[in-house]
């Protein structure tokens, strides 16, 4: 605030009277003479909103939070044993921690809840182990213990490539017999599109009535007749359509009113 | 010293082109070698009528493998005719520059006091070596029962020995001529300072990405419950060079490789070089085991004699002597190889010391087992002790078939490994109760 400008009128009034000393009993007197235009509010305002979004939701929906599975329970690869916001627990032998910090199973076993000194002192941990009667962390300088989940199956000798099959990494497009359509023809060369698809380049499609011989009649520029012809054959289909999609819609509309 | 080095190369890097014409046709063309001027001498000026048609080859003078510096010349050099260039091109760009005048008579004042300082170091040093060594001959020479038992008197000759060794190296670790030798790869590795200097630069690099690999692929604790590589070990196959942990294509891997092991420590040493797949798949009891790959014993290494080559170990010797006992392989190499579809295989490659240097009878050893093979109780059975290690990883690619056919495993090239399903937790069913 700009406190030499409030005071200026009264410093005026002070020059004006400063001949004769003012008593001071008159002094307020004097100052509301000057100020006529100064009003002096005592009311205090909110500085804070009271009401509406400002202060934040104090009670939303739950999150379902917690264990979702118990110490000792059975889990598969992939079931979420933990929800929580921040890490609480950590994944320790066989879990993995997902994007929102759950705690899943990485392997199927037996849900532990530990700690580790070794590892760190103080951290609490979640681990998957594989016998029913095993307790985690595992000693330390123990070889790991590890399941290969996987089935060895006798494989057939590699069919051989012959000529005119398109592979794609390890996909065979098409066989050689010609029963395919003339887009998949083994002269095509398929590229990886936006989409993460192997698909046909666009000059290539272009290029397929071309290739299939459809004769197309040649633009005649100026010919209004075969222009008119075309519109009104388009206008009339625009309407029929407009017509059957009105006739499914009619009733609807009727049953409303 | 080091203060100087990089405004010289500054420097150096400023008049390089200046220099390449100068050093060039300088001599041959008669003009003066005029740095820091723009303008054309005077002379010059008045030869340029006078010069007659110039021999193009002029701009090709020969070159000086002691003093090519740049990658153009090297090239040059090696095409042409046929000279690799001599030491490091550091090396060469300095002596190039620098009139070859010895550390002695170098004209800097503050680097002849700096040298004067060392040298009076260095000779403090020596006499410290001196008293110590005179007083750990006094010490061995005392009584077990004066110095307070035989265990307290091993115990200080130890610690004075470690103190000596200390100063043979500090004597000689300011010295500007050993760094020059150590950097440009000429170090004695006899001399306890170039053991020292190397095992440090070992440390510094490549022992942390090996630390590192160590770790990352788990092989302590897989294999060992504990390792701490003192030597350096390099793989290659032929040529090619194995970085640790790094996937070999099977058809390399099909040879024996050559393993080069840098001991920092004095002394002959005898090892045992064994090879261990720890990712060998049993589909039946749904895990893994080990298998040995390879094993050889009662190879000499010590600091200046590193290379092991794996596939000459037996060839050499059968010429001179004729032995069986004298064999090196136990067990010959076993290609790595790898099912279809199976997660890749840690091979490491461990080298061994053997207690106190006694040769070990490679004939029983030939006798373990590949399958199965635990290396924690072979390694107690025959008291080694992990000196140096490195790895590799392998997998099934396009020569894998070969390669297995060739090892007489014909019967396993088709089998492939494929992921088991996960059978889902049964579903429970939502009872009125629960809703």
């Amino acid at each position: 605030m700009q406190l030499p400008r409030i005071f200026a009128p009264v410093r005026a009034s002070i020059q004006l009277s400063s001949a004769s000393l003012i008593p001071s009993s008159r002094v307020l007197d004097t100052f509301r003479a000057a100020n006529a235009s100064l009003t002096v509010s005592f009311v205090r305002h909110a500085t804070h909103q009271s009401q509406g979004r400002a202060n934040g939701a104090k009670d939303g929906p739950g999150k379902r939070l917690g264990a979702k599975k118990t110490g000792g329970e059975y889990v598969i690869p992939g079931n979420i044993i933990f929800r929580q916001r921040g890490t609480a627990w950590y994944p320790g032998e066989n879990c993995e921690m997902g994007r929102d910090h759950c705690i899943y199973a990485t392997e199927a076993g037996y849900v532990r809840y530990y700690r580790n000194p070794l590892k760190h002192p103080k951290r609490q941990y979640i681990g998957v182990c594989f016998e029913k009667h095993e307790t985690l962390p595992y000693p330390p300088n123990a070889a790991r213990r590890r399941r290969l989940n996987m089935l060895a199956v006798r494989r057939d000798p590699e069919p051989e490539i012959g000529e005119g099959q398109v592979v794609v990494g390890d996909l065979q497009v098409g066989d050689s017999t010609g029963s395919e359509t003339p887009r998949n023809k083994p002269s095509t060369k398929l590229v990886m599109g936006k989409g993460y698809a192997f698909r046909e380049a666009n000059w290539e499609i272009g290029r397929v009535a071309e290739k299939a011989g459809v004769k197309v009649r040649e633009f005649v520029p100026g010919d209004r007749f075969r222009a008119w012809r075309k519109s009104k054959a388009r206008k009339e289909a625009n309407a029929e359509r407009k017509r059957l999609r009105g006739a499914s819609k009619k009733p609807k509309t009727k049953k409303k009113r | 010293m080091a203060s100087i080095k990089p405004s010289i190369r500054h420097l150096n890097t400023c008049l390089r082109c200046v220099r390449r014409s100068a050093n060039g046709n300088a001599a041959l063309n008669g003009t003066s070698v005029r740095l820091l001027s723009s303008s054309a001498a005077p002379r010059e000026e008045a030869q340029v009528q006078v010069q007659t048609q110039p021999n193009p080859m002029d701009k090709w003078p020969p070159l000086d493998p002691a003093l090519v510096d740049n990658k153009r010349d090297e090239r040059r050099l090696i095409r042409k005719e046929g000279i690799q260039p001599i030491g490091s091109r550091r090396r060469r760009a300095a002596l190039r520059t620098s009139p070859q005048v010895p550390f002695e008579q170098l004209p800097y004042q503050c680097f002849q006091e700096a040298r004067k300082f060392l040298l009076e170091d260095r000779q403090e040093k020596i006499k410290q070596i001196e008293t110590q060594r005179l007083r750990l001959n006094n010490l061995l020479a005392q009584d077990p029962a004066v110095s307070g038992g035989t265990e307290a008197k091993e115990a200080r000759i130890r610690s004075m020995r470690n103190y000596l060794n200390e100063l043979v190296i500090w004597a000689d670790i300011n010295d500007p001529l050993v760094k020059k030798k150590f950097e440009d790869g000429e170090g004695d590795m006899n001399k306890p300072v170039y053991r020292y200097l190397a095992d440090q630069k070992w440390r510094k690099y490549k022992r942390l990405i090996l630390e590192q690999r160590i770790y990352q692929f788990n092989i302590v604790p897989d294999i060992l419950p504990a390792l701490d590589p003192v030597a350096d070990v390099d793989l290659a196959f032929g040529r090619r060079k194995v970085a640790p942990g790094d996937f070999v294509d099977s058809l390399v891997s099909e040879s024996m490789p050559r393993l080069k092991v840098q001991t920092f420590d004095q002394g002959e040493k005898l090892v045992t070089v064994v090879v261990v797949d720890a990712d060998v798949p049993i589909p039946e009891k749904n895990g893994f085991t080990y298998r040995c790959h390879f094993i050889a014993s009662n190879i000499p290494i010590s600091p200046t004699q590193t290379s092991i080559p794996l596939n000459q170990l037996d060839q050499t010797r059968k010429v001179f002597q004729k032995k069986a006992a004298d064999k090196n392989i136990a067990l010959p190499w076993l290609p790595p190889w790898a099912n279809k579809g199976a997660p890749y295989h840690r091979l490491a490659v461990f080298v061994m010391e053997q207690s106190e240097a006694k040769a070990l009878d490679v004939s029983a050893i030939g006798k373990t087992k590949r399958d199965g093979f635990v290396l924690r109780s072979f390694m107690d059975k025959l008291k080694l002790t992990p000196i140096g290690i490195t790895l590799f990883r392998t997998k099934w690619d396009e020569n894998m078939a070969g390669v297995m056919q060739r090892a007489g495993l014909g019967d396993q090239v088709t089998v492939e490994f494929k992921r088991k399903r996960v059978e889902p937790l049964p579903y429970k069913r939502r009872t009125e109760r629960m809703r």
